[in-house]
């Protein structure tokens, strides 16, 4: 970084003290002088204070215990569908056969919204982590499946050609060329999968569950306790941006020749 | 970043080949390229009327020359090159390498591209050395190889750099030297300097002459530069507009004699008066083909 | 539409085979006559029809909104630098929640019955609305803007005439995302506002499992789909014309 963006950087980063500053100061204000009832929106205090609560332990779990309850479920869905949804869309973009076989049925799936699955998971699975993994496992195996497929389909004809030209065969030009090139957009779809597995668990726990961010949230709406709610919120948004952190660390490692962002 | 001109090893400097697993030439069946009534069009079968690319096209190019195409946009000298290489087929005609078919691509019938080409997750030597592993040359054979091309087309302490970091001229190097460690008997080069500037495109002219003098495996370069044809070929091809068809072939040699001008500076050939004519006569012969659309 | 076809004659083949139990997995006919059992007969609030329009009354009202706030918004922190900084932190930070996790707030301040879900949905559709116009307009061709402004053009010009045709393919394809998005939250909204509302695709889905009905849940998932399929679609048909205009 050169002494140019240095200086860009730090203004950007005043102004962004200075908005947020702002939004901070008058959230304080509205809630202080009683202009939106305590009921409706915590005081920046009081979510501080139901943050502390949290972190203490609340309905029965501590935070950590919240923390485990919802990433265990992200963890055995979303490694599931990594596990299902790449190859097979490796293998429906380099296999007609596969693609006019499983085709239809991800355009049949596909336009389903996530969430529409909580009850029938429910239903067959039950509430606890068989239901809740199957809806993590719907809602992030698209992503996985459409990247790799657009991935594998849309490696430069030059590319391609250049493998052919120096003596690649078929399973070279799969595995050797195919793969590899389309590595970074297959990663982005393992990135927003990661992203629609942690909405979707959060949105699972908000219908029915007995620990997890999302129920500390639900059960801060039953119990009227609107600071809890904002607590439970800032802890989603945390660990959600703490994760694609360090996905974005492991991709630039692992794919160090990728355009990163 | 550019290091032009590094690696002065003389061009006649003699690499002893040695035995390898499995040696990718075979010089006994002779390495000419024929092509026989050579037609190419494309589209059509979807009820529009096909194009024709290229009509007709008849041509030998012998062992060990240097054959340049020239000719307008779209006059499917590129189509005729990718047919070349086995990397479509002709609609009619057929092309053969010594005395066998080309049906498919493969490592005696290297090629260049216009776009470099290169794989952007490998790096240089990992790109050079890609193409010697698919064919099963030996890890020791590998290294001499590429520790002879390495100083030649002056990548010395580029080896792990990933090709993005490498500017258009070093890029293109390092295609070059992917088929040059080949050991291909046909190198086919799609117009491969168009994407440099004009002082990096001076130097690998000059470059590729030297490197290419080493082995001087057949060569058909594509261009539409008239001045890089007239430096570069032994026999210059200039294609008529689509559909494409040999307008005319000249013999460079006629006019330099036994020694070719391509081994000195290109800006001492180009203040020849012999080469200027030569240069206008192409010119003139491509310019009635130019259509502005 | 012959592979749909196949697939769905697997489903029915599985079904019959193996003698599935319908609460648990009921086969497409029974789910088509149950899909036509709620066009007319109540539950809920309703029929079938209600239920529809309740849906797409809550997703319009949420997803207009997000347009009519987003697309200028967009436009005015794409071009001027100011608006950008001093907004975008705000809106990195507010992107890291899931649109989902609104629910209960919005259920707490706008109540069960539309408000909450319209915006949930607001909230789902308008981050990429207003970043894909905000990277719409600055990423315009700086030689059009040279070229505009060596004509003589000024700042309103520049925005109105330049910036928003330059801006517009990718303005649409936030607008697709911005569908995506909304259509999903609408869904989980609707299942979180849950016997709340009484009403919309998403209660349907979540009274079928609460019955143990899955002709109802899978009915109801099925229209959602086709809906949000048929959406997509249309935007899809706009963002190809303006394709061709620009």
């Amino acid at each position: 970084m050169n002494r140019r963006t240095t200086y860009l950087r730090v203004g950007q980063l005043g102004f962004g003290a200075v908005s947020l500053g702002v939004i901070l100061f008058a959230w304080w204000q509205v809630t202080a002088n009683g202009i939106v009832s305590e009921f409706l929106l915590p005081a920046p205090a009081a979510v501080f204070e139901a943050a502390q609560r949290l972190s203490a332990g609340y309905l029965g779990s501590s935070l950590t215990a919240h923390l485990v309850a919802s990433l265990s479920v992200v963890l055995s869905g979303y490694i599931a569908a990594v596990l299902i949804g790449v190859p097979l869309g490796i293998l429906m973009a380099w296999s007609r056969p596969v693609d006019i076989a499983m085709g239809p049925l991800v355009a049949i799936l596909r336009p389903i919204p996530p969430p529409a699955w909580i009850p029938l998971a429910i239903l067959w699975f039950g509430i606890d982590l068989p239901g809740k993994t199957f809806i993590v496992f719907v809602s992030s195996i698209t992503p996985c499946l459409i990247n790799a497929y657009v991935a594998i389909k849309e490696v430069p004809a030059n590319l391609i050609n250049a493998a052919r030209m120096l003596g690649a065969g078929n399973a070279s030009l799969l595995f050797r060329v195919a793969i590899p090139a389309g590595l970074p957009m297959i990663a982005n779809g393992l990135r927003i999968a990661l992203g629609s597995a942690w909405a979707t668990v959060v949105a699972a726990e908000l219908v029915v569950a007995t620990a997890g961010f999302g129920f500390v949230i639900m059960s801060g709406y039953r119990n009227i306790e609107s600071d809890i709610m904002a607590a439970g919120m800032i802890a989603v948004a945390v660990t959600g941006f703490i994760m694609n952190l360090l996905f974005r660390e492991v991709e630039k490692r692992v794919i160090p020749w990728a355009e990163h962002e | 970043m550019e290091r032009a001109g590094v690696g002065i090893i003389e061009a006649d400097l003699v690499m002893d080949a040695g035995p390898c697993e499995r040696d990718i030439r075979s010089a006994a069946r002779g390495n000419g390229i024929r092509f026989q009534n050579v037609s190419m069009s494309f589209g059509g079968n979807r009820g529009g009327h096909p194009t024709l690319a290229v009509d007709d096209f008849s041509l030998e190019v012998a062992e060990n020359e240097f054959l340049v195409i020239v000719g307008p946009s779209g006059c499917g000298k590129s189509t005729l090159l990718a047919m070349a290489g086995g990397l479509t087929q002709p609609t009619t005609g057929r092309l053969s390498l010594g005395d066998e078919p080309i049906v498919k691509p493969g490592p005696d019938k290297a090629i260049v591209f216009q776009t470099f080409s290169l794989f952007p997750w490998m790096t240089v030597i990992d790109n050079i050395e890609f193409g010697m592993r698919l064919n099963g040359v030996s890890p020791a054979e590998r290294q001499r190889r590429i520790d002879y091309y390495l100083p030649i087309i002056g990548l010395k302490g580029f080896e792990d750099h990933y090709p993005k970091q490498l500017s258009g001229g070093m890029q293109q190097r390092v295609a070059i030297a992917r088929c040059l460690v080949l050991r291909p008997r046909l190198l086919l080069m799609d117009e491969p300097f168009a994407a440099l500037d004009a002082q990096n495109r001076t130097v690998m002219q000059e470059e590729l002459v030297r490197v290419w003098s080493a082995h001087r495996p057949t060569v058909i370069f594509v261009t539409h530069s008239v001045e890089e044809a007239v430096f570069l070929a032994d026999r210059i091809v200039v294609m008529t507009r689509r559909p494409g068809r040999i307008k005319d072939v000249i013999d460079v040699r006629d006019t330099t004699g036994a020694q070719h001008w391509r081994a000195a500076p290109l800006d001492q050939v180009m203040r020849r008066s012999d080469f200027q004519d030569l240069r206008g006569r192409v010119w003139d012969l491509i310019r009635d083909e130019i259509v502005i659309e | 539409m012959a592979g749909v076809a196949a697939w769905i004659l697997v489903w029915w083949g599985v079904v019959s085979v193996f003698k599935v139990p319908p609460e648990f997995l009921p086969s497409p006919w029974q789910v088509a006559k149950k899909i036509l059992w709620l066009a007319a007969n109540d539950i809920g609030e309703g029929k079938l029809w209600l239920h529809l329009g309740w849906s797409l009354l809550r997703f319009l009202s949420g997803f207009m909104l997000a347009m009519a706030l987003g697309v200028p918004l967009g436009l005015l922190m794409g071009h001027f630098r100011p608006a950008r900084e001093m907004l975008n932190p705000l809106f990195e930070m507010l992107r890291n929640v899931p649109p989902i996790a609104w629910a209960p707030f919005s259920l707490l301040w706008f109540g069960a019955s539309f408000g909450s879900q319209a915006f949930v949905i607001f909230v789902a559709a308008f981050p990429p609305i207003l970043m894909n116009t905000q990277q719409g307009v600055r990423l315009t061709d700086k030689g059009l803007i040279s070229a505009a402004r060596m004509l003589g053009a000024g700042s309103f010009t520049l925005l109105f005439e330049i910036g928003l045709p330059a801006a517009a393919p990718a303005v649409i394809a936030g607008l697709r995302i911005g569908l995506a998005n909304g259509w999903l939250a609408l869904v989980g909204a609707e299942i979180i506002a849950g016997p709340g509302a009484l009403t919309g695709l998403g209660f349907l889905v979540l009274v079928g499992q609460q019955n143990l009905q899955a002709t109802i849940t899978i009915g109801a998932m099925a229209l959602i789909g086709i809906i949000g399929a048929s959406l997509d679609y249309a935007l899809c048909r706009l963002e190809a014309s303006v394709a061709r205009g620009a």
